[in-house]
């Protein structure tokens, strides 16, 4: 048999098969031990040893040609193969996504984690304290002896006569200025539960958690106490807001400052958040009182301070516009769920 | 606080000022504006003069009018039964805006109406505020000859057109809930001169007094009292009813009328008793009474011991600084009076106002504290008022109870230190210019100033930074810069308990957990249904109600409420943490609590869910303590000996590492939790003060071994009593250090097992650490083990 006559008729075959079985037909009929090309290498043994080589070329040219062309067209048809498949399963990728199980931080734990960080970056402790609390850090301490008017500003819980809930956390910054008045300079944020006796409203709540803050240290100024909000409020509502104090009164800061910042919704502009004021209260500050300082066996002619306190309620609900206070505490996973992480 | 402008423009010239300029001031100096009132309302009035009034065709009620109005006469209807003709009224014409709404044209039962006639009710004016004469009360305001027709300006001539603010006064203020000091401090904030009234020293005179006055209590400690033997009694003066009107304070006659009056000027509550009422002119004042006593509001009270009462002849005259008694007050033929001029504890009159419900302008201001000279001022001033508007005549000498001696202080400040304590740069004249401004008497040396302390201010100012606050309120602050505290390093970090909170809400919240905030605060049941309770409950004094009566000693019922709660919404799959302090008598613990119920997760895309189950729930558990460093081989699994009231008897236990009790675990006894519509909750309350009290394990890196394990599955046929636990204790024992893990992977019981026993099959991991084990040596190895399991719990391998 002519071998040119052969390699055309594998080559045409080859190229006419459709499936992987007639290649592999394909391969047995030319290719395997008792192939055509096998028989035509048998057929050198009847040639000259001048033919030999030639002839020996030939068919091994042939071979090679037909193998490859082979394997080319079998990779051809797996991949066409593999494509069809592939098309099968194509899916519909609108349906609804498989979502995983997201639990919720409570809206009070993500602000109080916040203000924390902001001020564990500026190199401050966070402090805790009992809610069950003595009067005298509760309210001596800061200035407000018995009998004192600033008293009946708040309603307390009492237990008996020396203990109450603690209606404010100033009582952790007391017991904090007391435990380091032999290694100041402090620089602390004290958050924490405090409970008055107000009746329960969408606005009022008989427990809530307050955070404050406590620098004490050689001359820090008011001026020091702006910048270190601005930078707070900055970090919380991730805008820049301007602040302004308007005075106020605390028995335990002289001055003492009630803080409002531009509203974080319009800017300043005026909206309904702010009332149109273009403002909004956000805490009570100011520079520790001298008789706090000197009660707690701090030098108060050496040593100035500031602090502040911000309700974790009000900025939650600022932040979160949340509008009745009561949510926070009502533990509906509708409303939890919203809080993810 | 309230002020009204009218009043206030008596002292100070605001007339350059608009309302939103002064408001602002005020603010920004700490006297915040809460909401202002107008007193009168209207637009578009006008006097008119009814010329023809008929009754209606159609009602037994209305009248049909022609009202001139200078430029027209109207056809207006009206429904007053005093509208008559020859009235001169207030008409509000076609278009005027009211607070009931703006008037239109119309017709009213056939008869066409251009206006309205007018009541003061109708014009924003309250029923209370009416005298009790005024033909407004039961129809329409019927005006003087002072009225021409036509005249537009009525509500100014009628005292009504003023703006009255309510102002907040903080508690270092008391001094401003007096008009005078209010009015004194608007003026220095808007830096404007003031020209109050002078009656300092007017009450130094009259004959010698036979009046005489006792405290028998110390909450009592200065009483000023003065005979006027002589008054007459009359209508006070339009501008005094007008002055008590913005105030809130109903006009009765002129010598209530001062009392009342007196007390808005200066802050200091007066009392006037009708002389005839005390002949033996003796008063004393106790606080050991008990018993009714009846007001001059006509409602008798249940005065207790230290209530404080003002007696004459043993018998009680007044309840002390809150209100007057029936039988002394000012009648209409009252001709003599004693006035009480004292001072009264702020606590006591607190307490005793609260308790009776009787929250009047006296009891207020005698709870927020008074000037050290308040009671001689006022004594003053209604002196000079008496003898102004009730003709007083034959007055007795002040006799006085206790000592005033208020000597006026100085306050020492140097700029240096002002300017340190703030970080602006004040000059020692902008110092100074805002005590004058204050009206402080105040002189400078150098970089020192010294500031004389009124009366008025002497309980808010006693220290140096007290005056720097004055001056920081009363001159721009928008201007400070802002710093940040220049001080040593140091480094901010969270305590060891801090950071655990946080690994165990980072923790639950990723595995789907929704973390809540219960109240404190918690009924008698629920500290009595207690799960590890901490102690004895701590209980409130005086609580604002049952359920809110007791400090929680555990988390357990504040969690099967939210529970309830999510249930009774239709919330599925409810599962919750809490992380919150307890206390109990004389401790303070921390708290971890979990509740599961129906699904903990579930995909409905992909067809599977978890049920929240024991085992869930001790997953969670022993997942939290090995984030905290406290491994499993450290945890014990103890019968629960502890609660089995609250949880199910066989599907609980008590969790312990070492000795000590850390938590407590299972499924809720299902009667405990029969109310909620739920199959099944499961709880686990974990002791976290406990647990940080043990040493967590280090972190060491776990060694990997370069030898392949080998694995062999195991089951064996045991009693049903036999636990999992206690076979893998076994195994390990007997294997040894090559078993690396055992795993149970399937339990059964039923067809083809005996009834008490049970099919349990495990999967052995062996390994060894120096070389690749051999199939002899495993095979060896696992039949020990084997033998080991047969013969200790009676085992049949399967």
């Amino acid at each position: 048999m002519d071998v040119k006559q052969m390699k055309e008729e594998a080559i045409k075959a080859i190229e006419a098969a459709e499936t992987l079985e007639q290649l592999e037909e394909l391969r047995l009929e030319y290719l395997s031990k008792k192939g055509k090309i096998q028989a035509l290498m048998m057929m050198m043994k009847d040639l000259t040893p001048e033919e030999k080589p030639k002839f020996g070329q030939i068919v091994n040219e042939t071979k090679q040609a037909v193998t490859e062309l082979l394997e080319s067209k079998v990779e051809e048809l797996k991949k066409a193969g593999l494509n069809a498949q592939l098309e099968k399963e194509k899916i519909d990728l609108t349906l609804d996504a498989y979502t995983p199980r997201i639990g919720s931080l409570h809206p009070l734990t993500l602000v109080q984690r916040e203000l924390e960080d902001v001020f564990i970056g500026m190199g401050y402790n966070v402090a805790e304290g009992p809610e069950v609390e003595l009067d005298e850090y509760n309210f001596t301490r800061a200035n407000t002896p018995e009998g004192h008017p600033a008293r009946d500003m708040q309603d307390t819980f009492y237990i008996d006569v020396n203990h109450l809930l603690r209606s404010q956390t100033t009582a952790i910054q007391m017991r904090e200025l007391e435990k380091q008045a032999n290694s100041l300079p402090i620089k602390v944020v004290c958050p924490g539960k405090v409970y008055r006796r107000d009746d329960d409203d969408a606005t009022h709540s008989h427990q809530f958690m307050q955070c404050e803050g406590l620098v004490i240290g050689e001359n820090i100024t008011v001026a020091d106490l702006k910048g270190t909000l601005e930078l707070m409020i900055k970090e919380l509502f991730k805008k820049d807001a301007k602040i302004r104090f308007r005075p106020s009164y605390f028995p335990f800061t002289e001055p003492s400052f009630e803080v409002d910042m531009t509203c974080h919704v319009c800017g300043g502009k005026g909206c309904p958040t702010c009332k149109g004021t273009g403002w909004i209260e956000i805490l009570g500050s100011g520079m520790v009182h001298p008789n706090v300082l000197e009660m707690a066996g701090i030098d108060s002619k050496k040593y100035t301070g500031f602090a502040f306190g911000v309700g974790l309620e009000r900025l939650a609900m600022l932040k979160y516009g949340i509008t009745d206070i009561r949510d926070l505490y009502t533990n509906d996973v509708r409303f939890l769920s919203g809080f993810k992480k | 606080m309230l002020l009204s402008l009218n009043w206030l423009s008596n002292f100070v010239d605001i007339s350059d000022l608009t309302n939103d300029e002064i408001k602002e001031k005020l603010v920004k100096a700490g006297f915040e504006v809460e909401s202002e009132e107008h007193l009168g309302l209207g637009t578009n009035l006008i006097v008119g003069k009814v010329i023809e009034c008929h009754d209606h065709p159609d009602s037994d009620h209305l009248h049909v009018t022609k009202v001139d109005i200078g430029k027209e006469v109207l056809d207006i209807v009206c429904g007053a039964p005093n509208c008559r003709e020859g009235l001169k009224v207030i008409v509000a014409q076609v278009g005027a805006k009211l607070p009931g709404g703006e008037i239109k044209a119309g017709v009213i039962r056939g008869q066409s109406s251009n206006g309205m006639l007018c009541s003061l009710k109708e014009l924003n004016i309250t029923e209370e505020m009416l005298a009790e004469d005024s033909p407004s009360r039961n129809g329409i305001e019927e005006l003087d000859d002072t009225f021409e027709i036509g005249e537009t300006d009525i509500l100014s001539k009628l005292g009504l057109e003023d703006t009255i603010y309510d102002i907040s006064i903080y508690a270092n203020r008391p001094d401003c809930l007096g008009v005078f000091n209010m009015c004194r401090e608007v003026a220095a904030i808007l830096d404007k001169p003031i020209r109050l009234p002078e009656y300092e020293g007017a009450a130094e005179i009259g004959k010698e007094s036979s009046l005489k006055i006792v405290s028998e209590s110390a909450n009592c400690t200065h009483f000023l009292g003065k005979v006027v033997n002589n008054v007459t009694i009359k209508e006070s003066p339009k501008w005094m009813k007008d002055h008590l009107r913005a105030n809130g304070v109903k006009a009765i006659n002129n010598l209530v009328d001062i009392s009342n009056y007196v007390m808005l000027e200066t802050g200091q509550p007066l009392h006037f008793y009708d002389l005839r009422t005390n002949p033996n002119r003796e008063i004393t004042i106790k606080d050991d009474l008990s018993g009714k006593y009846m007001a001059l509001d006509g409602i008798e009270y249940e005065i207790e011991k230290g209530d404080l009462m003002i007696t004459s002849n043993n018998e009680p005259i007044g309840i002390a600084g809150i209100m007057g008694g029936e039988n002394t007050k000012i009648l209409e033929d009252t001709t003599g009076l004693i006035i009480e001029a004292a001072l009264f504890d702020h606590a006591q009159i607190r307490r005793t106002a609260n308790r009776l419900g009787l929250q009047t302008e006296a009891a207020a201001r005698f709870a927020k504290g008074l000037e050290p000279l308040s009671q001689n001022k006022a004594m003053d001033r209604a002196v000079q008022l008496l003898i102004e508007l009730a003709d007083a005549k034959d007055f007795e000498k002040t006799v006085e109870y206790g000592k005033v001696d208020y000597k006026p202080y100085e306050i020492e400040e140097t700029v240096e230190h002002l300017n340190a304590l703030i970080g602006k740069e004040y000059t020692v004249d902008e110092a100074v210019r805002v005590m004058e401004r204050l009206q402080f008497k105040v002189r400078k040396e150098g970089n020192k100033f010294y500031t004389e302390i009124p009366s008025s201010r002497a309980s808010d100012l006693k220290i140096r930074e007290d005056i720097d606050e004055e001056i920081v309120r009363l001159t721009d602050f928008d201007s400070l810069v802002s710093t940040l505290p220049q001080m040593p390093q140091t480094v901010g970090a969270l305590t060891p308990v801090q950071s655990a909170r946080r690994i165990i809400r980072n923790l639950f919240t990723d595995n789907g957990m929704n973390e809540t905030y219960s109240y404190t605060l918690v009924s008698q049941k629920h500290v009595d249904e207690a799960c590890m309770p901490l102690g004895e409950a701590i209980a409130l004094q005086s609580p604002l109600s049952e359920e809110r009566k007791y400090v929680r000693n555990s988390l357990m019922n504040s969690m099967i409420e939210s529970l309830a709660y999510n249930v009774a919404h239709g919330n599925q799959n409810v599962n919750l943490f809490e992380i919150s302090t307890v206390y109990a008598k004389e401790k303070e613990g921390e708290r971890v609590g979990i509740i599961l119920s129906g699904n903990f997760s579930e995909s409905k895309a992909l067809h599977n869910k978890v049920e929240a189950d024991f085992y869930v729930l001790k997953g969670l558990v022993y997942e939290m303590l090995e984030s905290l460093g406290y491994h499993k081989e450290r945890i014990n699994l103890t019968e629960n000996d502890l609660d089995t009231v609250h949880f199910h008897p066989y599907q609980s236990c008590v969790l312990k590492i070492g000795d000590k009790t850390i938590a407590i675990l299972g499924k809720m006894h299902p009667n405990y939790i029969s109310d909620i519509k739920i199959a099944g909750a499961y709880y686990a309350e974990i002791a976290l003060n406990e647990l940080m009290e043990i040493a967590p394990q280090k972190v060491k890196a776990p060694v990997i071994n370069r030898y392949p394990s080998v694995s062999r599955d195991l089951s064996l046929l045991v009693d049903d009593e036999t636990t999992a636990a206690s076979i893998i204790k076994a195994i390990k024992k007997s294997g040894g250090k090559m078993v690396k893990s055992v795993e149970v992977f399937d339990i059964y019981k039923g067809e083809h097992i005996a009834e008490g026993k049970k099919s349990i099959s495990f999967t052995i991991v062996y390994e060894s650490l120096e070389a690749t084990l051999t199939a002899e040596e495993v095979n060896k190895l696992h039949t020990k083990v084997v033998e080991e399991l047969n013969r200790m719990f009676n085992a049949n391998q399967r």
